[in-house]
């Protein structure tokens, strides 16, 4: 089953500067009004790295995390599912999808989850 | 509004302290900081303790007022000051504040951290705390995957290589070795951490494209100082006064990606022209510094945002030995965060506390900055998102 | 002590034919030479006096280590465990770390313990490597079974060689679910997890394996604990 992708982003609309996550206050002109925009189309990545000593929580030997940018000028952090770092480029274009990131007191949490196309 | 000296100081080794409690840490290097501004039997009007990780990690809070009790300092006000990883020197500013301001005459800040008393994986979960609790921290990010991630950039940028990083980690390794207070005593080698076909498992990738050996320990351990009016200092104190002669301290967003551009450093920049306005002074002034190297590009980036060198040259600059202890800008040299360690809120107070040896000329040969005269301490916050500086004179 | 051959043939079990482990050389992060060799029956003893000193130790699980350690030496001396081997990791002489281990039959090895006495260089990550290799590649077996005492250790071996968990298998050491390495996973990770060059310099070698020097008792737990507490 295709999630919806579950992030919210703010464009500020006195001038347009677009936010992930929240800020009550524009960080450019410090408006307090906003749209609520969801990203579109295919993101690019725009940094990422391979972890191997992660967090309490994680029974996996390492995590790829990335920043990505959607088309639509939306930028998040997301977990990069991929079984070598080789295959990554910066300004690559990539999948996204919401799915299961972490298990906590045994219920899945979900979020940005993205492949190589 | 006053200057303000240091007339004393304290510190304990850093590494891992399981018989101590964060208590225990916190009240030695108290008690040596007041014994070494000559009132030990004395006290004090303020006490500010800074302290990341007590509420999560020995579950504990008001570490301030159980301080002052376990020191008798009662009446004194006291404060706990949580900053990420700025934490102790953001309570040093707030002493200073309030000794600058008139209205308390002697200060202690003291800064500690007992981070080993759990696993590593709960100690790399405490510390990503400090990312951005809806859009960061679910999905496992880390602060080494955060430098790793600016790493990966500062590297397309600026051409930043593997060997700069490995010149800075061999460096303060080196350095910790001759420093009594630090965690690490090892000296590392080009050979065993790069060029032996055993590096591969001796420095494996922590957080592409960092190392094992390009990130600083998990530590306990603690610091202190002892803040007055500079008027004062010498009524109070034998002590050689050291002025802060400025500070700044600025913040940038919480999350990585809302920075225009990731690889600049602006509250670094900006927090270090602050201080330098402020004391009147340059970075060319600088003879000897503590930069933040949680993670060696850190000491780098730093060195460059900060003014000790352009953009993209600070890497070259560390290969080429220009900030060894008898380079053109002594970095480190107490072993930085790299080799003393990383009690979270402890290091803000270390670094100043390793500038007062240097500028009391306090220190043995092989750690002495010759005729070191002004110091500059950056402790940065969270991932850049909050940073404080310090110039620091001798005076006279 | 004299012993009474014909009782030993009853008591002692028949071994199996367990070929040398070759010696090899691992270049450590600050350049020391660490010779990872077999011990020989002969310098249990000595061993034994490395050991010692963890019994007191209740950190990270040292006293139990070391207490389970020394037993199996001994066993190993008195030729009352079958199959068992023991690698030791030596600097200039000195014993930095003891691994051990046993084949239960051609197949089948049994991990025992890994004992770090010289830490932050990865010399326990250098030698339970190492034992993995002699059951593997040197012993021919098809896989070994692990578990630990300490849960830290365990957790990372588990999670660093991809360990395939064996519900309801007991280890022989006994306490938590046994977990096994395979030919399959040995190899997946030999690349980044094994390392060591062969063969020693001779001169390296000959020095190890003529001089055993263990540190005193109190340097071994300054070792070990780092610093003491107290005020400094």
């Amino acid at each position: 089953m295709k999630r919806e992708l579950r992030i919210t982003a703010y464009k500020c609309k006195a001038c347009g500067r677009i936010h992930y996550p929240y800020h009550d206050r524009c960080l450019s002109c410090q408006n307090r009004e906003f749209e609520s925009i969801k990203p579109e189309g295919d993101p690019r990545l725009l940094t990422y790295t391979q972890i191997f000593n992660l967090p309490w929580g994680f029974d996996v030997r390492f995590l790829v995390i990335g920043v990505v940018e959607f088309a639509n000028g939306v930028k998040s952090m997301g977990q990069i599912h991929v079984d070598s770092i080789d295959k990554l480029e910066l300004g690559m274009s990539l999948k996204a999808s919401w799915e299961p990131i972490r298990v906590v007191s045994g219920e899945d949490v979900f979020g940005l989850v993205l492949r190589p196309n | 509004m006053r200057d303000v000296a240091i007339i004393g100081v304290g510190i304990i080794p850093f590494g891992r302290r399981d018989e101590d409690s964060l208590l225990d840490m916190l009240a030695y290097a108290s008690l040596k900081a007041l014994d070494d501004a000559g009132i030990g039997d004395q006290g004090v009007d303020a006490v500010y303790v800074a302290n990341m990780g007590a509420g999560i990690l020995q579950h504990q809070t008001s570490v301030a007022s159980a301080l002052v009790d376990r020191l008798s300092l009662m009446p004194a006000a006291a404060d706990a000051v949580e900053n990420g990883p700025a934490s102790g020197a953001s309570a040093i500013k707030n002493g200073l504040l309030a000794v600058a301001s008139g209205y308390y005459d002697t200060v202690l800040v003291a800064g500690g951290e007992k981070m080993r008393e759990v696993v590593g994986w709960k100690a790399t979960d405490f510390v990503a705390t400090m990312t951005h609790p809806e859009v960061e921290y679910p999905y496992g990010i880390t602060l080494p995957g955060m430098a790793g991630m600016f790493t990966r950039l500062y590297m397309e940028k600026y051409g930043l290589t593997q060997e700069q990083l490995m010149a800075v980690a061999i460096k303060n390794q080196k350095m910790g070795t001759l420093n009594p207070y630090a965690h690490v005593d090892m000296i590392i080698t080009r050979e065993g951490i790069q060029e032996s076909p055993d590096a591969v498992v001796n420095n494996p990738v922590a957080a592409d494209p960092l190392h094992f050996y390009d990130m600083c320990p998990v530590s306990d351990g603690a610091a202190a100082v002892i803040l007055c009016p500079a008027e004062k200092a010498k009524e109070i104190s034998q002590n050689t006064p050291v002025i802060i002669a400025g500070f700044g301290q600025a913040t940038d967003t919480h999350t990585l990606q809302e920075r225009e551009d990731p690889t600049n450093l602006k509250a670094v920049t900006l927090a270090a022209k602050q201080a330098f306005k402020m004391a009147n002074l340059t970075p060319n002034d600088v003879d000897v510094a503590e930069l933040h190297d949680a993670f060696t590009v850190l000491e780098i980036a730093e060195s460059e945002h900060v003014g000790f060198f352009k953009k993209g040259e600070g890497g070259k600059a560390a290969e080429k030995g220009e900030t060894t202890l008898t380079g053109k800008i002594p970095i480190n040299v107490s072993g930085g965060l790299k080799a003393r360690g990383h009690p979270v809120g402890a290091t803000g107070v270390a670094q100043v506390v390793e500038i007062v040896f240097q500028l009391r000329h306090a220190l043995d040969k092989n750690r002495q900055v010759k005729n070191a005269k002004v110091g500059f301490t950056l402790n940065f916050g969270g991932f850049g998102n909050n940073v404080v500086a310090f110039v620091l004179r001798r005076s006279e | 002590m004299a012993l009474d051959m014909e009782l030993e043939s009853v008591l002692r079990a028949p071994a199996l034919e367990m070929p040398p482990y070759p010696a090899k050389v691992i270049t450590l992060a600050n350049s020391k030479k660490m010779v990872v060799r077999q011990a020989k029956r002969t310098e249990v003893p000595t061993l034994l006096g490395a050991v010692r000193p963890t019994l007191a130790i209740d950190k990270d699980f040292y006293d139990i280590v070391g207490a389970r350690l020394y037993a199996e030496l001994l066993g190993w001396n008195r030729h009352r465990v079958r199959n068992e081997y023991c690698l030791v990791g030596q600097i200039d002489g000195y014993v930095v770390g003891i691994v051990n281990g046993r084949m239960v039959d051609k197949a089948i090895g049994m991990s025992y313990h890994t004992m770090a006495i010289d830490r932050g260089l990865k010399i326990g990550t250098h030698l339970f490597a190492a034992k993995m290799e002699y059951h593997i590649e040197h012993l021919g077996q098809e896989e070994v079974w692990i578990t630990a005492e300490s849960p830290i250790g365990f957790r990372r071996w588990m999670i660093e060689y991809d360990l395939i968990q064996q519900e309801g298998v007991q280890h022989e050491l006994g306490g938590a679910t046994s977990y096994k390495l395979t030919r399959d996973l040995y190899f997946a990770s030999k690349s980044r997890l094994f390392a060591g060059q062969r063969p020693v310099p001779q001169d390296l070698l000959d020095y190890a394996l003529q001089n055993l020097f263990i540190a005193d008792g109190k340097a071994i737990k300054e070792k070990i604990c780092g610093t003491l507490g107290g005020q400094q």
